[in-house]
C-alpha cells in the first residue's frame, strides 16, 4: 500500500481541500440545522395547532425520505421549478455548494427538531411549576431551567445526529460537491486503488467523529450539574 | 500483491491479517481448474453502465451478458452474475468473490499496473453528447467557452480536459460521480455537453430521445477491456478467456453483438499492451 | 413512469424492510449489552464498550460492509451477502442505539432510584421496573429516529450484492434516463415505510407515557 504517496503532492492537496469542504458543510449544516430545528420545536410546542400539523408533515417528509433523493431532486429537479412573476421569471438553479448547504440544513433541522421535542416533553412538570412558584418569569424559566435540563437530556442524541450529519455530507458528492469522499474516490477510480482510498476515508472520518465525541463528552461534563438530581 | 494489500487494509483487521498469513491459501489448484470443476464462472459487474450492463424491466441485460454467454459456451461453463455498485466490484475481484469483472473499463497504463485486462471489446474513444436540437454545437470544437462535464477520474474526463485546453476559449469542465449525473445536469441545462465514450453515448442518444451525439470522436484512441486478477493463480483462466474471446471475434459473433448493442461495429486489436494513456 | 417500474421499486423495498427490521432487532439486543458495559463500574468493560461505539459510529457504514464481506473470509468465516449485510447493519446500528440508551439511563432521575431503594426493591427489580422503563420512555423518539435512519442507510448493502430499493432506483434511472420521476417515486416508497415506523414509534411513546405518573 502506498498510502503516504497519496497523502502528499497534488493528491494530498486535493484531499485536504476536500476535508476542509467537508468540515465547512458539516459545521454550517449542523449549525443551521440545530437553530432551525430548535425554532421548529418551539413553534410546534408553543405555536398554534395548524402550524404544528404543518411542521409535523414537513418533518415527516424530510425524515422519511433518503437524503440522496432529496438532494437529487433539489439539484437536478430544481431547474425545472420555475416561477414566472409577470415579466420576471426565475428558476431554482443552485450551484452544488448552495444546494448542499440548503439540503443539509433542512435535513438536519427535521431531525434536530424531533430531538428537541423529546427534550421538552421529558422535563418534569414539577420543575417548571417550581420555577414559577419561586417567581421566575417565562423567559427565566426557559433559559435557566428548560434549556439547560433539555440540553443535558438531548446531548447524547445530538452528538449521534451530528455524527450522522457528517456521514451525510458524503452523499453530496453525487451533485459534484468537492468534499472529502469526492476527492478520495478520484484516487480509487483513477488508479483503481480502492483499498487505499477506503482506508483514507475510514481513518479521516473516524478522526472527525472522535473529535465530535470528545467535544460532546466535554459538554456533558460541564452540563452534568443540571442532571435532575432531586426530582 | 493486491491480496496482501487488502489484508493490510485496516488496523481493526490486524488480527485477521495475522490469522490469514498463518493459514495456507488453497493454491494447489489454480483459478481455471476451480472454475472448470465447479462448472461456473463467476462474473462481477455493476448495473449502471448501459449498454454494457443495465437493468431492463427488472432484468440484467446488455452486451456483457450476451458476450459472457458466448464465453461460457466456449469454456463449457455456466455464468453466474454478481452485481454490485462499482465501489465494491474491484475489491470483490481481489478477494476472490468472483473470477473476472465485466466492468468494462478503459485500459490505461496506471490500471495495467494493478490488473490484467481481457482483449478489448470496444473502442472507448470520446465523443460529445448534447441536448437534442442544440444547433450551437455541430462539431466538437463548438464547445469552446461552454461548460461541459464528464465522469470524475475517468479516462474520458482526462481526454475532455485535454481537448478543452486547446480550444480558443476554455469553458468549465465539471466532474460528476457517475455519467448518469452528468446526463441529468445536461438535461437540467447546467452544462452544454457531456464527454463520454462513443458506445455509451450512442446508446444514450438512441434510447433517451432527448440527447444527440456530436461527431466525430476526438482525442487518442482507447479501448474497453474486462479487468482481471494479475496474480499467478489466474494466468491460465485469463488465457482461456482471451482464447474464447478470440474465437468469438474471429467468427463474427463479436461484430454482431456490437451491432446489436452499439449500432456500429468496432475494429479492436487482439490485445492492448501499451495503451496510449 | 409506468406502473411496471413502480412495482419493481415496491418489490425491492421488501428487501429494504426485511434487512432493516432484522438488523434493528439484533442491534437493540447488542446495544443493551454494550450500554450496560459502558455504564458498568468495570473499567475494561466500559473501555471495550466505548471502543466499539467509537469504531462503528466513527467509520462509514460502506467500509464496515466491505470489511465484513471481504475480511471475514480471510479468517475462514465465509459469510454470504445476506449474512454480511445483516451483520454490518446490526453492528452499526448497535453503536448508535447504545449511545442513545446510555443517554437515557443517565437521565433517569436519581430520586426515583433512591425511592425504589427505600421501598426495598432489589437492584434487578429497580432496573426492570424503574430504570429500564424510564430510560426507554426518554429515548423512544431517538430510537425511532435511529430506526428510520437505518432503513435509509440500508441502501448501502448493495455494495455486498443485495439489490434493495435505492439500488433498484439507480438501476432503473440509468437504464430509462428518467432519473427525476424514478427518484421521486423511490422517495415516496421510503416515505410510506417510514411513516408507518414513525406511527409505531408514536404509539409506543403513548403507551410508555401511560405508565408514567
Amino acid at each position: 500500500m502506498n498510502l503516504l504517496a497519496y497523502l502528499s503532492g497534488e493528491d494530498g492537496r486535493n484531499i485536504l481541500s476536500g476535508l476542509l469542504n467537508t468540515c465547512l458543510l458539516w459545521a454550517v449544516g449542523s449549525g443551521l440545522g440545530t437553530i432551525f430545528g430548535f425554532l421548529i420545536a418551539v413553534a410546534r410546542r408553543y405555536g398554534p395547532r395548524p402550524l404544528d400539523y404543518l411542521l409535523q408533515a414537513g418533518v415527516e417528509v424530510i425524515r422519511g425520505t433518503p437524503f440522496l433523493v432529496q438532494i437529487y431532486l433539489l439539484y437536478f429537479g430544481g431547474p425545472y421549478l420555475c416561477l414566472s412573476l409577470g415579466e420576471a421569471s426565475a428558476c431554482l438553479t443552485l450551484d452544488p455548494l448552495e444546494a448542499g448547504i440548503l439540503g443539509l440544513s433542512v435535513y438536519g433541522a427535521a431531525y434536530y427538531s424531533e430531538l428537541f421535542r423529546a427534550g421538552f416533553d421529558a422535563i418534569p412538570r414539577g420543575h417548571i411549576e417550581a420555577a414559577t412558584t419561586v417567581g421566575l418569569n417565562r423567559w427565566q424559566t426557559l433559559t435557566r431551567i428548560i434549556l439547560p435540563e433539555m440540553t443535558m437530556l438531548v446531548l447524547p442524541s445530538m452528538v449521534n445526529m451530528t455524527i450522522l450529519m457528517l456521514k451525510e455530507t458524503a452523499v453530496l458528492s453525487i451533485i459534484s460537491v468537492k468534499e472529502l469522499k469526492f476527492q478520495v474516490d478520484i484516487i480509487g477510480n483513477r488508479d483503481y486503488a480502492f483499498v487505499e482510498s477506503f482506508t483514507i476515508l475510514a481513518l479521516v472520518y473516524w478522526a472527525l467523529v472522535e473529535v465530535c465525541g470528545v467535544l460532546g463528552r466535554a459538554a456533558e461534563r460541564r452540563l452534568s450539574r443540571y442532571r435532575f438530581a432531586h426530582s | 500483491m493486491n491480496r496482501r494489500a487488502l489484508i493490510n487494509w485496516s488496523m481493526a483487521a490486524a488480527t485477521a491479517a495475522v490469522l490469514a498469513a498463518a493459514l495456507p491459501s488453497a493454491a494447489a489448484a489454480d483459478a481455471l481448474y476451480n472454475v472448470k470443476k465447479a462448472g461456473v464462472l463467476k462474473v462481477g459487474t455493476e448495473t449502471e453502465f448501459a449498454p454494457f450492463d443495465f437493468i431492463d424491466k427488472g432484468k440484467h441485460v446488455g452486451l456483457n451478458v450476451d458476450l459472457f454467454d458466448e464465453i461460457g459456451k466456449e469454456l463449457g461453463v455456466k455464468i453466474e452474475w454478481v452485481t454490485l455498485p462499482w465501489d465494491g466490484v474491484l475489491p470483490g475481484l481481489e478477494s476472490g468473490k468472483f473470477d473476472i469483472v465485466a466492468g468494462p473499463a478503459t485500459i490505461t497504463k496506471k490500471r495495467l499496473e494493478r490488473y490484467k485486462f481481457s482483449p478489448p471489446i470496444a473502442e472507448a474513444t470520446i465523443a460529445l453528447l448534447k441536448k437534442k436540437g442544440d444547433t450551437s454545437i455541430m462539431k466538437p470544437e463548438d464547445i469552446s467557452g461552454k461548460p461541459t462535464g464528464s465522469g470524475k477520474a475517468t479516462a474520458q474526463l482526462a481526454q475532455l480536459q485535454e481537448f478543452v485546453k486547446k480550444l480558443p476559449k476554455q469553458g468549465d469542465v465539471k466532474e460528476y460521480v457517475g455519467f448518469n449525473e452528468a446526463y441529468a445536469d445536461l438535461a437540467a441545462g447546467r452544462i452544454a455537453a457531456v464527454g463520454n465514450s462513443l458506445p455509451n453515448i450512442a446508446y444514450v442518444a438512441q434510447t433517451s430521445h432527448t440527447f444527440e451525439v456530436v461527431l466525430p470522436t476526438f482525442g487518442v484512441k482507447t479501448y474497453f477491456g474486462f479487468p482481471e486478477n494479475a496474480d499467478a493463480d489466474h494466468v491460465a483462466l485469463n488465457n482461456a478467456v482471451a482464447a474464447a474471446m478470440a474465437a468469438i471475434k474471429a467468427d463474427g459473433r463479436m461484430g454482431k453483438l456490437q451491432k446489436k448493442w452499439f449500432g456500429v461495429e468496432f475494429d479492436t486489436p487482439a490485445e492492448v499492451k501499451d495503451p496510449a494513456i | 413512469m409506468s406502473w411496471e417500474l413502480f412495482w419493481l421499486l415496491v418489490e425491492a423495498s421488501g428487501l429494504t424492510i426485511l434487512y432493516s427490521a432484522i438488523s434493528i432487532a439484533i442491534g437493540f439486543l447488542l446495544a443493551s449489552g454494550i450500554c450496560a458495559a459502558m455504564l458498568s463500574a468495570h473499567r475494561g468493560a466500559a473501555t471495550a464498550g466505548r471502543l466499539f461505539v467509537s469504531f462503528f459510529r466513527g467509520t462509514p457504514l460502506l467500509i464496515q460492509l466491505l470489511l465484513v464481506y471481504y475480511l471475514l473470509p480471510k479468517i475462514g468465516l465465509n459469510v454470504s451477502s445476506e449474512i454480511a449485510a445483516i451483520l454490518a447493519l446490526s453492528l452499526c446500528t448497535a453503536a448508535y442505539q447504545a449511545e442513545i440508551l446510555r443517554g437515557g439511563f443517565q437521565s433517569v432521575p436519581k430520586g426515583l432510584i433512591e425511592a425504589a431503594d427505600m421501598c426495598g426493591l432489589s437492584a434487578f427489580s429497580t432496573f426492570r421496573r424503574i430504570r429500564l422503563p424510564v430510560a426507554v420512555r426518554l429515548t423512544l423518539p431517538a430510537l425511532t429516529s435511529e430506526a428510520i435512519m437505518l432503513l435509509k442507510s440500508s441502501s448501502l448493502i448493495s455494495v455486498v450484492g443485495v439489490v434493495e430499493l435505492t439500488t433498484m432506483a439507480k438501476d432503473l434511472a440509468s437504464s430509462t434516463y428518467q432519473p427525476l420521476p424514478i427518484f421521486a417515486a423511490a422517495g415516496l416508497v421510503y416515505l410510506i415505510i417510514n411513516l408507518v415506523v414513525a406511527g409505531f414509534g408514536r404509539l409506543a411513546e403513548r403507551a410508555a407515557k401511560r405508565g408514567h405518573a
